[in-house]
């Protein structure tokens, strides 16, 4: 895991540190960013001339934790109508080929596959209030989708940023995630968790860049 | 009647529960807040924090063992005039088994950006009050040891044949927050 010793990104859910009160049955997660054009494409860019006329696919994940840090169902294998199998289906990992918990608790309103618009690219929407105690943790991630063959990395987005929305629209806290040169070659990242503390729930960036473009292999941690 | 520690002093400290407290006076006219932090860092016999949370500051304020609690931060020196400005409670008896070493650091945050150091602040002190009695059992005072320097070890709790001792180190660096952790952090540090 990683410490982050920057300040104030951590907060409390329910009371931010103006004081105001936030409606957490439901919060919504939003993730977005923006691609650098040509020229933003650093080292590798030049190196393998790729990934900079390419549309960027970033994927939101969620993984729901216990309190021992595990993510305890993995769900099944599933065939889709159009025949692929999927994995991790109905489980407690929230992504594109699974986007409701069976609970339904949280959820992901849909995938995004260009980054196009402003605001929220993606959100996942949790009935923070509702959610199961045996989950403690929530673990948001963000991955490149294909970034290792296309040569895209964290380096090249711009205006990365996670932000938690309360139940009536209010924005509890903004974390800007932004590329830099230590994002290079990164297609994964470990944005920000939510957690229960002492009754009420935190909110805290992470920032964690891994160079993985698959959120598989971060799921063997947990 | 409270000890004034001498750089290097040791002590048996002769009780579990306790608060480190930590007091500065910013010179005026820098410009900037002088945000002092405190921190404490908790090792195992590797001399290595055995994971995360045994790291305590100002964005975890309390460990595994619910033994280390940080009263929060104060990004001013302005939380008491002349009183302590950061505190960690401690209790001794709940430390986990694994770990053998509670180090304490101040740091200057943003000193670079700031351009400041110890020499710019005035009557800081590190002390240590039985929480029991609420008096104060060592005292000690940074004042004129550093000038240069943004961040001080200034004292650890160590295991000694089943008891704790404290050792006023008074070991400081023109370094920050980041510099300590990673000499007892494997993981990675965002800063």
């Amino acid at each position: 895991m990683a410490i982050n010793l920057v300040k104030g990104q951590t907060i409390d859910l329910r009371k931010n540190d103006k004081g105001e009160s936030f409606d957490l049955s439901s919060v919504t997660i939003g993730l977005g960013w923006d691609v650098k054009q040509s020229g933003g494409g650093g080292f590798l860019g030049k190196l393998f001339g790729g990934g900079e006329e390419a549309e960027y696919d970033l994927d939101a994940i969620a993984f729901l934790l216990d309190k021992n840090g595990r993510v305890a169902d993995r769900g099944r294998s599933f065939q889709k109508p159009n025949g692929n199998t999927v994995s991790l289906y109905e489980g407690d990992v929230i992504y594109f080929n699974s986007m409701r918990h069976p609970s339904g608790n949280i959820w992901l309103t849909g995938d995004n596959r260009t980054g196009a618009g402003d605001g929220d690219d993606e959100q996942i929407i949790v009935k923070l209030d509702s959610l199961d105690p045996k989950f403690d943790r929530i673990l948001f991630i963000v991955a490149i989708y294909q970034g290792r063959k296309n040569n895209q990395h964290f380096g090249m987005v711009d205006n990365a940023f996670i932000r938690a929305v309360d139940n009536h629209g209010k924005e509890i806290a903004k974390f800007s995630l932004s590329g830099d040169s230590t994002y290079n070659g990164m297609c994964s990242m470990t944005f920000a968790e939510v957690y229960r503390k002492d009754g009420t729930w935190k909110f805290r960036a992470i920032g964690e860049p891994h160079t993985t473009d698959n959120f598989l292999e971060l799921l063997k941690q947990y | 009647m409270a000890i004034n520690l001498q750089k290097g002093q040791k002590i048996d400290l002769g009780l579990s529960k306790m608060t480190v407290g930590l007091g500065w006076n910013p010179n005026e006219g820098t410009g900037y807040d002088f945000d002092l932090d405190v921190s404490a860092i908790m090792i195992d016999e590797n001399r290595f924090v055995p994971q995360d949370e045994f790291f305590v500051f100002y964005n975890n304020v309390d460990s595994p063992d619910s033994a280390v609690h940080h009263t929060g931060d104060d990004p001013s020196g302005g939380n008491s005039d002349g009183g302590d400005d950061e505190s960690i409670n401690v209790d001794l008896t709940r430390v986990d088994s694994k770990i053998q070493e509670i180090l304490f650091v101040v740091t200057i945050h943003e000193a670079q950006p700031r351009r400041q150091n110890f020499g710019q602040v005035r009557d800081s002190y590190i002390r240590i009050i039985d929480e029991l009695t609420g008096s104060e059992v060592c005292k000690y005072e940074l004042g004129e040891d550093f000038s240069i320097e943004t961040a001080i070890e200034f004292g650890r709790l160590y295991r000694r044949g089943g008891a704790w001792k404290f050792e006023a180190s008074g070991v400081g660096y023109k370094e920050d927050l980041a510099f300590f952790l990673s000499k007892y952090f494997k993981g990675q540090i965002i800063k």
